[in-house]
């Protein structure tokens, strides 16, 4: 579309067979991780590699479709060997009620939280705060779900249910951003694996997902059905 | 990983299984050097101001984010799930590289970094942006970018 209008375009793509099909006029496949396009974090020499790869194809003159190849790997995409957060936690043990589920997950955000100011310095950043919720917000916003009756919508957002599969992403953020206050990123299975087996947040969003789908509310159950835990993470 | 037989599934299926539909034409822009071209970058990460309301979902409208907007101020509001974030989290440059650009502006490698970039919500079939894409353009062309960047997550 870009280009019929005259601008000159080039991709980084991650899947390559989709690049295959779009035939785009310039294309760089790349074969990391979904969601890394540019590949290794904090590694400007690499970032810098796969960019320069990008917009070389800008030159060429062999189109209309050309589609390259970045010869190599991620440096660390495969995960540090015995890679540990930052913050270890004690084993979650599930509570058996909403009031149980509000007070174990606000404990345990208060012994992450330090981990996670920490992590604020060194990245010089949050991507929390998707929702505007402040993290003491979430546990009495979450554990209502459980209940009869959903919280009130927060502001800017349709549905308590929707604003709920945002929350999820905050919290998310909030706890794997505290396990990378220390040491080199986690690959991205090693990051999820510890939140949702080791954590109780983890733990909170699966018992979410399930009341969400034995339950009767179709934006509940869209939200927190399809948008809590990923595939790998679901109990058997 | 993302060579296909490293995507978990059931994500790998879905993403053999999405129809990806090639362009009617195919228009090229004769080469240039790099060295002349003034680049814009689209994130297809549904990349947000802090503040603002996430994408929706199916959304086909876009976000601009100005260059010197500073990383703090962007969040990422795409509805998968099924993609990494611990890069983003650690690095915005790992899906926006924007330190990377003005680095090759400021060594000459290419011209000039826009002076704005765009965000749009990538699982939104890409067939509905047609007008989203017209639009772009033209605010690229107003400000004189000559290249585009694209980066799918």
């Amino acid at each position: 579309m870009l280009e019929g209008q005259g601008l000159a375009t080039t991709v980084i793509g991650l899947v390559r067979l989709h690049m295959e099909k779009a035939a785009n006029p310039r294309g760089l496949f790349v074969p990391f991780p979904l969601g890394r396009p540019l590949g290794e974090p904090g590694d400007l020499g690499f970032q810098r590699r796969v960019l320069l790869a990008a917009l070389e194809l800008l030159d060429r003159a062999d189109g209309p479709v050309i589609l390259a190849d970045f010869p190599d790997d991620a440096p660390t995409q495969a995960g540090a060997s015995g890679w540990r957060p930052a913050c270890p936690l004690p084993p979650p043990v599930s509570p058996a009620s909403p009031d149980g589920w509000e007070a174990a997950l606000a404990a345990e955000i208060a012994l992450v939280r330090p981990a996670w100011h920490q992590a604020q310095a060194r990245f010089g950043r949050t991507t929390v705060g998707v929702t505007g919720l402040p993290p003491e917000a979430w546990p009495g916003f979450a554990s209502a779900f459980f209940g009869p009756e959903h919280p009130a919508v927060p502001a800017g957002f349709v549905s308590a249910a929707l604003a709920l599969r945002f929350m999820a992403d905050d919290l998310k953020a909030f706890y794997t951003e505290a396990a990378q206050a220390t040491g080199p990123a986690p690959a991205p299975d090693q990051a999820s694996a510890w939140l949702y087996r080791d954590t109780l947040a983890g733990r909170l969003l699966v018992a979410l997902r399930a009341a969400a789908l034995a339950g009767e509310d179709g934006a509940f159950k869209t939200a927190a059905g399809r948008f809590l835990v990923p595939v790998p993470f679901l109990p058997p | 990983m993302a060579r296909t037989e490293d995507i978990p599934e059931p994500t790998r299926s879905a993403v053999l299984a999405l129809e990806v539909a090639a362009a009617a034409t195919r228009p090229f822009v004769p080469p240039r050097p790099l060295s002349s071209h003034r680049v814009a970058m689209i994130t297809s990460a549904a990349l947000i101001r802090r503040g603002d309301a996430p994408f929706p979902t199916g959304s086909a409208a876009f976000r601009v984010l100005p260059t010197g907007l500073p990383a703090s101020e962007m969040l990422m509001s795409h509805v998968s799930i099924n993609f990494d974030r611990i890069g983003w989290q650690h690095d915005i440059n790992t899906i926006y590289p924007i330190d990377r650009l003005r680095e090759l502006a400021a060594e000459g490698v290419i011209a000039s970094v826009a002076d704005a970039h765009y965000s749009v919500m990538g699982a939104t079939d890409p067939r509905a942006m047609a007008e989203t894409a017209a639009a772009m353009a033209q605010a690229m062309h107003a400000e004189g970018v000559t290249a585009v960047l694209l980066s799918p997550v």
